[in-house]
């Protein structure tokens, strides 16, 4: 799969200017990056929930793409008929709800639920059902450690399982180095370094790419 | 003020066939028109809050203008409106309960629209993302908005009904007041205070309050049980 | 469920409250049942009624040619002039001739009757009298059909509020099989409702209004009668004031001199000021160099004493009776303000 390059602007100033990114199927691409370096507004024009500058879409029309936003929504449902709403079937939800340690939630209206099981349920959402791209924001921002190491093993499964690629948002250094396959890092707005994760995570070439990577968690 | 709660309960208790035809007048117009206005706002309030089209502002600030709409002055374009003179003459429809139901949707519909589509634009971003992102559509979007919305819709239903139980300016004039037939609760105290019938004035007053209380607290259970 | 029952407690402490406010003057005033009508001797022109305790406030002038109020009725000419607010002329305006004809017909045979009598059993007193040479109908009256079965009857407040046509119309209903819906706004928009077709017959009490009215052809005179207006009520306002007469009203030979006493001895006074009958009234009974008209600007000079209340006579009486001021008010009001014991006083 083969992203269009990309811009956007708010109020004039630019946010993202992006060449065109090759995303491999199977494998999981982890976008690294400082706060306000374009992260967010990358996963969301992607999942075309935000238009780019000048229209069109950034991915190809058929392209069957699910994202998971930073903040994802709880509907007013319960645990159970919010992650049924993606149309994964009761079988795919019951194993999703099993593997994340909520079946027992499953009766639960979402709204009641607490930071950490939100996210559960909005992972177990988004995995329910297969896909060309899946675009993840910091999934596991608002989990525990125990919980994102389940959650980082359901992505992995899901990714080899179902041959899509994955795009993980993450703002942890070490969850990326353990999941991804390649890697961009995103500088002011800019793709400033891609390629496979063990140069891009471990070896940057430049510089800024380098203070990055020592800031959070040594080179 | 301790007769008049004296002649409130005496009033009731005699079960009064006008006060009692008041009762159900007023119950019949304020029922009606809050619960049409909420048919008609609350979508317009979800279309408003949730879509973002060219002029969707410029139609907030008018739903906004007609919030604010004096009561009076809707009554007085009704009635000129409604007038055996005026367009709709024909209808026949000037001092009769329809009419002032017709004056109060045109004053609630806006409050709903209004309360409504802030609520509604406050979550509709998150909640647009997160559909989308599950590839639903933008009808099943549409409901989930709408399902966001059932604890607001409950108070805000008592907002309208509170506006229509209590709304006198619009109701008056188009309405007449006539015995048996437009007199509500809040005409009739109007009219019982011009007579120099205070207690009686009262009397009207602590029943308006207390059907109010008494739907308050109804429309709270029911949300309570609704939205658990 | 915690919620629910600390916003039940809120709503009765604040019944609570209010009834506390009441408290103190409940004690003061009687149970008006008891009080009002069996007390009061028989009127005449000199002797107030007794008053009952707690209103202050008491008839001093009534009966007074200067304040004669003329009650008269006129049937909507469905043929009248009608314009829209644009002034064009409007042709199909539905009117129910024969029903305002009916109504017309039996307020003036046995409704005349009835209206003398009305108060009699209240407050032991006529509310209105018969004028000298009313028309009388001798006739059959034509009971409802369909068509015509609802009549609208166009009145003043002041008509509405004094009870009157609440007490004789049912037995009009009853006997005749027609329904009267009585619609009342202030004397002008009484009028203008004919105007606008809204009303089949009006029931005013402000002579000029009348034959304006008239002059402009949206009254007609009915078969068997002189006149499009039919006048066959009269009654007085009455001047009221603190029971101790600071400016000594009760002993002088007119209302004029009266009023002229109120003014030169800046006693308090409380005007309608909302442009109704009852103000029109007092407006002309004010000594002319005072200047005072319905502007604002006219008793600039006067609001030491001359209050502008712009409200209903219900409130204006209150107001009165809190400031021991005087008043012009018509009787039915006071009567019933008086029988209420001034319920907020």
């Amino acid at each position: 799969m083969r992203t269009e390059a990309c811009a956007k602007t708010f109020g004039g100033r630019t946010v993202l200017s992006l060449p065109a990114i090759e995303l491999a199927p199977g494998r999981i691409c982890a976008v690294v990056g400082a706060n306000g370096s374009g992260k967010s507004t990358f996963a969301r024009l992607l999942a075309g929930v935000i238009p780019p500058d000048g229209g069109g879409a950034v991915l190809p029309p058929r392209a069957e793409v699910r994202y998971m936003p930073q903040k994802s929504y709880p509907f007013r449902l319960s645990t159970r008929a919010n992650i049924l709403l993606s149309g994964g079937g009761e079988e795919r939800a019951e194993a999703l709800m099993e593997a994340l340690q909520i079946g027992r939630l499953a009766r639960r209206r979402a709204t009641g639920l607490s930071g950490g099981e939100t996210a559960k349920m909005a992972l177990a959402r988004v995995l329910s059902r297969p896909c060309g791209l899946l675009i993840l924001d910091e999934p596991t921002a608002s989990m525990d450690m125990e919980a994102a190491i389940l959650a980082e093993g359901l992505i992995e499964t899901y990714c080899k399982e179902t041959g899509c690629a994955v795009l993980l948002i993450t703002h942890d250094l070490q969850q990326a180095r353990r999941m991804a396959g390649d890697a961009l890092f995103l500088y002011q707005g800019r793709l400033w370094e891609q390629g496979p994760a063990e140069r891009v995570l471990f070896a940057p070439e430049r510089p800024e790419t380098r203070r990055f990577l020592e800031f959070y968690g040594g080179a | 003020m301790w007769t008049a709660f004296r002649k409130a309960l005496a009033l009731i208790l005699s079960g009064d066939r006008e006060l009692g035809n008041i009762l159900l007048v007023t119950a019949r117009m304020s029922l009606s028109s809050s619960l049409i206005a909420l048919l008609i706002g609350v979508p317009i309030g979800l279309w408003l809050g949730s879509c973002r089209f060219r002029g969707r502002q410029a139609l907030v600030v008018v739903n906004r203008t007609l919030m604010g709409m004096p009561p009076v002055v809707c009554g007085l374009l009704l009635y000129m409106l409604f007038s055996g003179v005026g367009p709709f003459g024909r209808l026949r429809l000037l001092f009769t309960v329809e009419i002032m139901i017709l004056a109060q949707v045109l004053l609630i519909t806006p409050l709903v629209a209004g309360s409504l589509e802030t609520y509604v634009s406050g979550i509709a971003q998150p909640v647009r993302e997160t559909a989308k992102g599950l590839g639903l559509g933008a009808g099943k979007t549409f409901l989930l908005l709408a399902n966001e919305c059932v604890y607001p819709i409950f108070s805000t239903y008592l907002l309208a009904f509170a506006r229509a139980i209590a709304e006198v300016g619009a109701v008056s004039m188009v309405g007449g007041a006539i015995a048996w037939k437009t007199n509500v609760m809040t005409t009739a105290i109007m009219q019982y205070t011009n007579r120099g019938d205070f207690s009686l004035g009262i009397a009207l007053g602590l029943i308006l309050m207390a059907v109010s209380l008494l739907v308050n607290i109804l429309v709270s259970l029911l949300q309570r049980r609704l939205s658990r | 469920m915690k919620k629910l029952l600390a916003w039940t407690l809120a709503a009765c402490m604040l019944l609570c409250l209010l009834a506390g406010c009441g408290g103190p003057a409940a004690g003061g005033s009687q149970p008006p049942e008891q009080s009002a009508a069996p007390t009061d001797p028989p009127i005449d022109e000199s002797q107030p009624p007794e008053e009952p305790a707690g209103v202050d406030t008491v008839i001093l002038k009534e009966q007074d040619d200067s304040m004669i109020n003329t009650y008269t009725l006129l049937a909507v000419n469905p043929d009248a002039p009608f314009t829209d607010e644009d002034g064009n002329p409007v042709s199909d305006v539905a009117v129910n001739t024969a029903g305002a004809e009916a109504l017309i017909q039996w307020m003036l045979s046995e409704g005349l009757d009835m209206a003398v009598q009305y108060g009699q059993a209240e407050y032991g007193d006529s509310l209105f009298y018969l004028l000298d040479g009313a028309p009388r109908y001798e006739g059959e009256i034509a009971a409802a059909a369909d068509e015509t079965r609802t009549i609208r009857l166009s009145t003043t407040t002041s008509v509405n509020d004094s009870g009157l046509l609440g007490a004789i119309l049912p037995a009009f209903e009853r006997e005749y099989g027609y329904t009267v819906e009585v619609q009342s706004a202030g004397t002008g928009k009484a009028i203008a409702a004919a105007k606008y077709g809204n009303a089949d017959l009006i029931l005013v009490h402000a002579k000029s209004q009348e034959e304006q009215f008239v002059a402009d052809g949206f009254s007609y005179v009915l078969d068997g009668f002189q006149s499009e207006r039919l006048s066959f009520l009269y009654n007085y306002f009455v001047l009221c004031g603190p029971s101790d007469d600071p400016a000594g009203v009760k002993d002088m030979d007119s209302v004029l001199d009266a009023f002229a006493a109120i003014a030169g001895g800046k006693y308090p006074f409380i005007s309608r000021g909302d442009g109704s009958g009852t103000h029109t009234k007092e407006l002309a009974l004010w000594p002319e160099e005072l200047g005072i008209t319905a502007e604002a600007e006219s008793f600039e000079g006067y609001t030491d004493w001359y209050t502008s209340a712009n409200a209903g006579m219900g409130a204006c009486l209150v107001m009165a009776e809190e400031t021991h001021a005087y008043i012009l008010t018509d009787k039915a009001t006071f009567l019933t303000f008086q029988a209420n014991g001034g319920i907020m006083g």
